[in-house]
């Protein structure tokens, strides 16, 4: 599946739906905002592109010096690297790659089979939204109800307790955690996969139609596989999820005790009405709505833990691509790649700042 | 703690106890503070002595270490507090061998050893030892190996019954077990005897390194990295923030959205696209690791000073004819250092998070520097043998990082009002 | 909250009756104390049924390498030359498991020179065919070389590279003689013809223009074709009906692509894969060594590791600053304490097993030998009051990440001579490769190399022809030996090129590698020994060499068909 067109799907409908909801119920500033952010956006990720774009062609060496190293005459090289295009002009490269962003074609990769970038990416964007979704999900549930229990119980034992699990888990370096998991769960005790998504022959008896591995093993009901990528995923899971959570208790706890403290809850609690149902059914919800907003932010923790968990896990995910493809120089995928993460983002914190706008009647345009 | 104000107290009271307060020395306020701020007072001293324990190790590793990063101070692989086996010389009952000084007949000789053991370094250890003494006293021999590595230890022994090496060099415990086999062969004696082997408390590395000693040494090159990235974004960050927030205009909306887009990016990838642009060395991480902080800075104390800039005391500063550099000193300043303060530690405790992860991936410091992310990083390919090698860097990261954001967090729980019990 | 709670538990109870049924049997992730019970029960490969049904003989290679072009005009890598050996035959190649033995594949004898050695005359065998009947003759192999090695230019540039250099043009003389027209006197080249890039390959799948992946399955003439591959996942290989030779003993060949060594290493522990081979580092080999149930063999050769010495940059361009070198590295400390005694200490540029190898370095320098590096030193003014800075510059990933830790080794050992100061450069490698071979930044570097072709010459001309891959002992542009240093290296070098009698060849090479320790064009290191690990039950064939490394000699070529499995 095209890369372009996944985030666009997981992304762009709910915020499409959003987007929808606001243009017909909302305020004329609000819509305004909402396509000065659109517009901001193009212009934004075109700079970046860009940016690295001209950052890779200055630095020295080559994809074709990379990859035959110290075999092969210069002359060699010269022709090999003009049959991939590298010797035109600057400007006709940029060209070149600007008109493959606007057709969604990102080009071909310049190292190795040469496959198209689309494809590549086609396969490693699923394998890192298949970890950070699970991931975040963890994160927010422990998150969320570490964080809530810490607030209503300010001060005593369990508050300090949380907060201490929280700076502890934020403290440990994510690929450490990865590590001592690995030994821990996988060679000690042997109960969950250290590497990879997939069992290896598992692996082959499975259709990929959207490389969602748990997306396509529930449509070809192929069980055994869905079992596997179940499991290899509990590790990497684990240790994203876990790391993610630290901020959100931290998050949560602060908020819902700035809540705790507005006027309403006091007049809650004036009215007798009990202290479990007030933190629960009154604060939380309005607690929430930035915690939820600041997991647009957090994407960009999100997606650097990935490329640590990525690398600990051997999972064939975007993050570990990037950093395969810059030391190998293969310029097409690398631009193609930050411009996608860049995408990524923009779209991620519009969808969010759509999403807040709605929930939070405060925010006004 | 509330004082009361609606039962009056009598004014000499009051006034003593004003007084008192006045009269205590620093370290009183801080043991009195520790009954207002209660556990938090704990966080943040506790960190704060860890911090400085951590800052002493960095300045002067040299006392803690007792060996050198670099140096190799015993075999490969060796588990914290293993003492390493005694290698011993087997040669055949006739052969008249019973040191390796012995081994000295005057041209080369074979001897086997078993691969990945450390045999083959103490025999050529002690040789060189060996030859240096009999230089010393003016004797003409020289003792002048070559090395046969086999697979395992029956192989090697049955090489010498074939004739193909004259000695093998093996642990005696190993050795022990085969003896049986090898009626002809002997362990005529220790390798290297009158030297000592010691055990390591954390073991050491695949080069034969003290991990304890690269693990304090590493603290060095962490706090170099925290610190100076640290500062170099806090020297960029404010002075913006303050600009931009005091300006206001077309201005500090164009830096806003600078920042505010590269806030959002993935600080990692940035920073690795940014090293594997400027090559490995430990500048370049700093540079890469101190972009990433620049927009945290910026945006808090832009934020700052904007609610400072509206404030009433400072309009009628203002209306009273203060200049710009006056407001900024005298009242955006105050308010901003306590947030600087709480941004800078766990601003340092994230770039040695960051620091690490970049040596992890391999990129950014030169691999063969004492640190911890390196030092995980290769760990990870014997992580099945060698678990004292992920595990101790992994403690030692977690600790400095632990430090520094725990004195945040307690600052941060001081200084923020809204967080106080009424 | 408790409708959450409840949420909670149902979605973690779904997990694990999902994760529960899935993959018990193909999956195992315990540690060697257990393998041997699990081995026994997940006999997923090799294995044979009851007694009655036909007997089919699966074996599961895994490796880390990947495909990265199945087009014999445009390959350049190891993994990609194996498959095309074991699917085609070329017209001679090496007998399996030896490093110097060259018997006819597809041709009837090894051929001959013409007495100018411009041209090289081969007979094929009559009626042989492609794996789907395409006929294979004089005429279709002419037409395969002169229109698609010699022209066409592949990413990965095999045909300009190891093609046009040395071959003019292909005749053919009649149905079943070929004659190749050379550009030079090369004796080498019965060694060339030997490799991948000139086995017959199959006109209707690789016609005018490169296919580098081909639509399965894919035909040689060789004893296998490949049935199906997917990328990085794996390739079976089935036995070609049509082959001209004795079908192979296995009945599939299943090769299994790993994305890192550690998977591959728990796979041949488990008995997931059944062997194990390119590429299992040091560490995890010493690890595989003590499971029981499997076999770990050394193949006494592979890529060589060395330092590039610039004869033109200071201060390498001084002949004693390089004897000093060359008499401070101690090879066996490198091999035991960075590689935990899994390489080859490596005395000569030109690796043992090949055409009139010796141990020159050995002989020469005798290194350690800390005396005879103070006395060159010295003689160039240099003592430890007046140390010489010397910076070794290195890739710190390319080559593995052992290579930081051989530099803080050789770094020790030059600094051990008192009189030197070593400052280490790790330098990225698209970058630094560049900067190597250009000459002009680093006295002292880095490199490793694997052949093109198996010939003393194809170890020799690389560093010395042209710029030296960064020696410059010659000019890059115009080939002269640089000023000052022996001219012998380049006329002997062409002369044994061009000498097609073996024991002129020799002498000749031995006088060369003399010359090349004395004027130390560079310090040949270790050789990283290659290393396979397979199950019991695995065996190669008795019938050729080096049967106990599974047929794989010097050249270290896997010939799939000498396989068995038994039991």
């Amino acid at each position: 599946m095209h890369p372009l067109l996944l985030t666009f799907l997981i992304i762009g409908v709910p915020a499409g739906i959003g987007l929808v909801y606001i243009f017909v119920r909302g305020t004329s500033s609000m819509r305004r905002y909402i396509v000065t952010r659109i517009a901001l956006t193009l212009p934004m990720v075109l700079i970046l592109a860009t940016l690295v774009f001209f950052v890779l062609r200055i630095l020295p060496g080559d994809p074709v010096t990379s990859a035959l190293g110290p075999k092969g005459s210069p002359e060699v090289k010269e022709q090999l690297r003009e049959n991939l295009g590298l010797s035109d002009p600057i400007l006709i490269q940029y060209g070149r790659f600007l008109g493959n962003i606007v057709t969604f074609d990102f080009g071909e990769s310049l190292v190795g089979a040469h496959r198209p970038v689309s494809d590549e990416l086609g396969e490693r964007l699923p394998a890192t939204i298949e970890l950070i979704l699970p991931a975040t999900v963890l994160a927010l549930l422990i998150g969320i109800l570490f964080g809530t229990w810490a607030a209503a119980r300010r001060k005593r034992a369990s508050d300090y307790g949380f907060r201490l699990y929280s700076v502890v888990i934020y403290a440990m370096p994510i690929f450490w955690l990865g590590l001592l998991l690995q030994l821990l769960f996988g060679k000690v005790l042997g109960w969950a996969p250290i590497a990879g998504r997939i069992d290896a022959i598992v692996g082959t008896t499975l259709d990929r139609t959207t490389n969602f591995i748990v997306i396509d093993s529930i449509i070809s009901g192929n069980w055994t596989a869905l079992g596997s990528a179940l499991h290899h995923m509990i590790l990497p899971t684990l240790t994203l999820g876990l790391v993610l959570s630290g901020v959100f208790v931290r998050l949560t706890r602060i908020n819902v005790i700035e809540t705790l403290q507005e006027d309403y809850v006091t007049a809650a609690n004036a009215r007798g009405i009990r202290k479990h149902a007030v933190t629960y059914r009154y604060a939380l919800k309005n607690a929430m709505i930035p915690v939820i907003t600041l997991i647009g932010l957090q994407v960009a923790i999100l997606l650097a833990g990935a490329v640590l968990t990525e690398t600990v896990f051997s999972w064939p995910g975007m993050g570990r691509y990037l950093v395969e493809r810059i030391s190998s120089r293969d310029f097409t995928a690398v631009q193609s790649t930050i411009t996608m993460f860049a995408i990524f983002v923009a779209m991620i914190s519009l969808a969010v700042d759509i999403i807040y706008s709605l929930l939070d009647p405060r925010v006004r345009y | 703690m509330a004082l009361d104000t609606k039962v009056p107290m009598g004014e000499p009271e009051a006034m003593r106890w004003a007084s008192e307060l006045e009269d205590v020395g620093f370290v009183r306020r801080i043991l009195m503070a520790r009954k207002w701020y209660h556990a938090d007072w704990w966080f943040v001293t506790i960190s704060a002595v860890m911090v400085v324990g951590f800052i002493v190790l960095a300045l002067v590793p040299q006392v803690f270490a007792s060996f050198s990063p670099q140096e190799q101070v015993g075999p490969r692989y060796l588990a914290p507090g293993e003492s390493p086996d005694v290698e011993a010389l087997i040669a055949p009952v006739d052969s008249g061998f019973s040191t390796v000084g012995d081994l000295a007949v005057g041209e080369r000789i074979s001897v086997a050893v078993v691969m990945g053991e450390p045999s083959s370094e103490a025999v050529r250890d002690e040789s060189d030892r060996v030859n240096a003494a009999f230089k010393e006293q003016g004797i003409d021999a020289q003792v002048s190996l070559r090395i046969e590595r086999y697979e395992t230890l029956d192989a090697a022994l049955t090489g010498i019954l074939d004739g193909d090496v004259a000695v093998a060099i093996s642990s005696s415990k190993a050795f022990e077990e085969l003896a049986e086999n090898y009626p002809t062969l002997n362990d005529v004696g220790p390798v290297a005897p009158g030297v000592n082997t010691r055990s390591f408390p954390l073991g050491t590395n695949q080069l034969g390194q003290d991990v304890l000693s690269r693990l304090i040494w590493g603290t060095r090159i962490a706090l170099i990295i925290g610190f100076s990235s640290s500062l170099v974004s806090l020297f960029i960050g404010v002075p913006l923030g303050l600009f931009a927030g005091f300006t206001g205009g077309k201005i500090d909306r164009a830096l806003t959205v600078l920042m505010d887009s590269l806030y959002a990016f993935p600080g990692l990838i940035l920073a690795i696209a940014i090293t594997a642009v400027l090559g490995p060395s430990i500048f370049n991480v700093i540079v890469a690791i101190a972009v990433l902080y620049i927009p945290t800075y910026f945006r808090i104390v832009r934020g700052q000073t904007l609610s400072v800039k509206e404030s009433l005391y400072v309009e009628a500063a203002r209306s009273l004819g203060a200049k710009a550099r006056v407001i900024l000193s005298r009242y955006v300043y105050p308010n901003v250092i306590p947030s600087v303060a709480i941004i800078f530690s766990v601003n340092v405790a994230d770039a040695i998070l960051t620091g690490a992860g970049l040596s992890f991936l391999g990129l950014g410091l030169p691999p063969t520097t004492p640190d911890w992310g390196i030092d995980l990083a290769r760990g990870q390919e014997t992580i099945q043998t060698a678990w004292w090698l992920i595990t101790f860097p992994g403690v030692a990261v977690m600790l400095v990082v632990l430090a520094f954001t725990m004195m945040g967090e307690g600052l941060m729980e001081i200084f923020n009002p809204k967080l106080r019990e009424r | 909250m408790k409708r959450f709670r409840h949420l909670l538990v149902l979605l973690f109870a779904l997990a694990l009756v999902a994760a529960a049924c899935g993959d018990d049997t193909a999956e195992t992730t315990t540690t060697a104390a257990t393998t041997t019970t699990a081995a026994a029960t997940t006999t997923t490969a090799a294995t044979t049924t009851t007694a009655g049904e036909p007997e089919e003989k699966t074996l599961i290679i895994g490796t880390t390498d990947q495909i990265a072009s199945l087009d014999g005009a445009d390959a350049y890598a190891v993994h990609d030359w194996e498959l095309l050996k074991n699917i085609g035959e070329g017209l001679i190649h090496w007998e399996p498991g030896s490093g110097d033995n060259l018997v006819p594949g597809v041709a009837t004898d090894l051929g001959a020179f013409s007495e100018d050695g411009l041209s090289y005359t081969i007979s094929l065998l009559p009626g042989l065919v492609f794996g789907d009947g395409t006929p294979l003759t004089a005429q279709t192999y002419a037409d395969q070389i002169n229109n698609r090695l010699l022209v066409l230019e592949g990413p990965n540039g095999v045909g300009p590279a190891l093609g046009q250099p040395y071959v003019e043009s292909v005749e053919a003389l009649d149905d079943v003689t070929i004659k190749f027209n050379l550009t030079g006197t090369w004796a080498f080249f019965p060694q060339l013809l030997a490799g991948a890039p000139y086995i017959p390959t199959n006109p209707t799948q690789f016609g005018a223009e490169l296919n580098l992946f081909p639509e399965a399955p894919v035909y040689g003439n060789g004893p296998w074709y490949i049935e199906s591959y997917t990328q990085g996942e794996q390739a079976v290989l089935l036995p070609n009906e049509l082959y001209h030779g004795e079908r192979p003993a296995l009945d599939r060949v299943i090769i299994r692509y790993f994305g890192d060594p550690q998977t591959m290493a728990l796979a041949v522990e488990s008995g997931e894969i059944d062997v194990a081979w390119r590429i299992l580092g040091p560490e995890l080999i010493s690890q595989l060594e003590g499971v029981d149930g499997l076999t770990v063999e050394t193949i006494p050769a592979g890529p060589i590791r060395y330092l590039i010495l610039s004869h033109t940059l200071a201060p390498t361009d001084d002949p004693n600053v390089r004897k000093a070198i060359a008499s401070l590295v101690d090879r066996d400390e490198l091999t035991d304490r960075v590689f935990g005694g899994t390489t080859t200490p490596l005395y000569s540029q030109v690796p043992p097993g090949f055409l009139g190898a010796t141990e020159v370095f050995d002989d020469l320098y005798g290194s350690p030998n800390i005396d005879a590096a103070v006395g060159f030193l010295a003689a160039s003014g240099y003592t430890p009051d007046n140390p010489l800075e010397l910076s070794l510059a290195y890739p710190p990933e390319h080559y593995g990440a052992e290579t930081a830790d051989i530099f803080e080794v050789l770094k020790e050992q030059l600094e051990a001579s008192g009189a030197i100061n070593v400052t280490l450069i790790a330098q990225e490698w698209s970058t630094y490769i560049g900067a190597v071979i250009g000459g002009a930044d680093y006295p002292v570097s880095f490199l490793g190399w694997f052949y093109d072709y198996p010939d003393p010459d194809n170890y020799l001309s690389p560093f010395i022809s042209n710029g030296g891959l960064g020696t410059m002992v010659t000019d890059p542009d115009t080939g002269e030996v640089t000023a000052g240093l022996d001219p012998r290296l380049t006329t002997l070098l062409l002369e044994a090129a061009a000498t097609s009698d073996p024991a002129q060849r020799i002498a000749l090479y031995e006088e060369l590698q003399q010359v090349y320790a004395e004027e130390v064009v560079t310090v040949p290191l270790l050789i990283i020994a290659e290393h396979i690990v397979y199950r019991d039950g695995v065996a190669g064939s008795a019938d050729f060499p080096s049967m106990e490394t599974l047929n794989i000699g010097p050249t270290v070529e896997f010939n799939y068909f000498t396989l068995d499995v038994t039991g």
